[in-house]
């Protein structure tokens, strides 16, 4: 048998597991309640008015704006592939599964990519439910689904590579999953952003930040930013970093795909030289 | 007959503790050895060295002819293995992780799905094999992994402990099939039980400090030292 085939065996049984956890249906729940609040608070609230976007842009961009807020909830969905890949390497050996796992014959970078596939899978299915959601919104209230989705939803899913790929990494390095889930969190929410505001703050442009690049999802609709969002900040501008890394959702792709096969190869050498003690 | 398991001067480090020192050993085809010795001897550091899940500090190890750390899973394809307390997927059944387990193992859907009725019975778990093993007690996950060990006929079994966690019925009942299992396969078993090691095993390796001190037939042992248990207590002298 091939290793390729091994692999399908090892991601179909990793995804059966993910697909029998709660924090699949969890994960589900919680990004479908958010996008349909979004949708409901958007319409019932007339955001946009409050949001002092100009009349001319509503009228322009109406369906553009309220594309990047739902589907800005629905990408909340990659923090769902933590929880999915945060056990995934640390929890074979903290839930001593490990010990009957790999004394099989199959490599370890099989079992791997493997569990890295079930993940994304699984991360996938929940972003395309809150993508498919968002474009039946944008059907219903404008009769059209801007183009731009498309180009948001391809930076979701590699975000979710990325997000997946971290967790990974912490999860090869760390004993415990509980801890390569919060490391993952803290790094992305916090440790980012931080690094990516003080290059801003700085002068610097942060576009090679994974959170910035993440942004760049809302910039993929085509609609002058600093017009239609600069009310927002009362000052009429937004944060230049901010407003650099939405520039070019192309480049956002490339540096999170990148960040995603760097820190995957990390967990998988990790992983391959990790002992069972 | 040739090696089915071969130990070559095997040391271990642990963060510099010495949990094995030096141990070269060899099992023939259809051996039954019983790795004896106390608490942190280097008897599990073994079997995991064996199964490929700890990297050596020096030496080697052969499964029929086959060197563990350079090609790992072709010799661990010979082996079934059952190391420290193992634990399942608790959202899996009996029948989807053995199902996972036999496609690793290149079985073909047929003959695995007849084969884990087979195991199942075997280990007394048949009734069980569509409940999720969240719900099983420990002797029911010690059950389950002799029938994962058992599962593809591997022609070596390598066991820490089997039974372990067991009730005096599950004992006995583990103990009957490795005694059927001897017959026809090689077993390398560490266990602290020296009537299950009598019962099931004609040699004998007594390991203390990660130093191989004796390793021949259990009579020879009984004919120098009287008992196994005097023996033990002998070569184990100082032990903690």
């Amino acid at each position: 048998m091939s290793e390729f085939d091994k692999l399908k065996i090892v991601t179909r049984y990793e995804l059966l597991k993910q697909l029998r956890r709660k924090r699949f249906y969890g994960g589900l729940a919680i990004t479908v309640l958010a996008v349909v609040l979004t949708i409901g608070l958007y319409q019932g609230l007339d955001l946009p008015r409050h949001m002092r976007i100009p009349d001319q842009l509503i009228n322009q961009y109406g369906a553009e704006i309220f594309a990047i807020f739902v589907t800005s909830m629905g990408a909340l969905a990659v923090l769902a592939a933590v929880f999915f890949a945060g056990d995934a390497i640390a929890g074979e050996f903290e839930g001593k599964t490990g010990y009957i796992l790999f004394p099989n014959p199959v490599k370890r970078i099989t079992i791997v990519v493997g569990k890295y596939l079930a993940c994304f899978i699984a991360t996938a299915a929940i972003i395309l439910v809150a993508y498919l959601i968002s474009a039946g919104a944008l059907l219903v209230f404008y009769g059209q689904v801007p183009s731009g989705i498309v180009g948001s939803l391809a930076i979701a899913l590699v975000l979710a590579c990325f997000m997946i790929s971290m967790a990974f990494a912490f999860s090869s390095v760390l004993k415990g999953s509980m801890g390569a889930t919060i490391a993952t969190l803290l790094t992305y929410m916090v440790v980012f952003s931080v690094i990516s505001m003080s290059l801003s703050y700085a002068g610097y442009n942060p576009w090679f930040m994974p959170d910035r690049a993440g942004d760049s999802m809302t910039a993929t609709y085509g609609i002058p930013f600093e017009n239609v969002f600069g009310g927002m900040m009362g000052g009429g501008r937004m944060t230049s970093g901010v407003m650099q890394a939405s520039q070019d959702p192309t480049l956002g792709f490339f540096v999170l795909l990148a960040w995603a096969v760097v820190l995957f190869n990390v967990s998988v050498w990790v992983a391959k030289r990790r002992e069972m003690i | 007959m040739r090696d089915a398991i071969l130990i070559k001067g095997l040391s271990k480090y642990y963060n510099g503790f010495l949990a094995l020192d030096n141990l070269s050993l060899k099992v023939r085809e259809n051996e039954n050895v019983a790795l004896l010795g106390p608490n942190g001897a280097g008897k599990t550091t073994t079997l995991k060295l064996l199964c490929g899940l700890l990297h050596p500090s020096s030496g080697a190890a052969y499964i029929n002819g086959t060197n563990v750390m350079e090609e790992r899973e072709r010799a661990i394809s010979n082996v079934g293995a059952i190391l420290e307390t193992p634990e399942f997927y608790p959202f899996f059944t009996p029948d989807e992780a053995l199902s996972y387990l036999g496609k690793l193992r290149g079985m073909r859907e047929r003959e695995l799905g007849h084969r884990i009725r087979e195991v199942l019975k075997l280990v007394g778990l048949q009734k069980w094999a569509n409940i999720r093993i969240e719900k099983f007690s420990r002797g029911m996950k010690q059950r389950l992994a002799l029938a994962q060990a058992l599962l593809h006929d591997p022609p070596i079994l390598i066991l820490d402990e089997p039974s372990l966690g067991l009730d005096p019925r599950g004992m006995v009942e583990i103990r009957d099939i490795l005694k059927e299992a001897r017959k026809k396969k090689t077993i390398l078993f560490a266990s602290h039980l020296l009537t299950e090691i009598t019962q099931i095993c004609r040699k004998v390796a007594i390991i203390d400090h990660g130093k191989l001190r004796f390793y021949d037939n259990i009579s020879q042992l009984k004919k120098k030292y009287r008992s196994l248990e005097r023996a033990y207590l002998r070569l184990t002298e100082g032990a903690i």
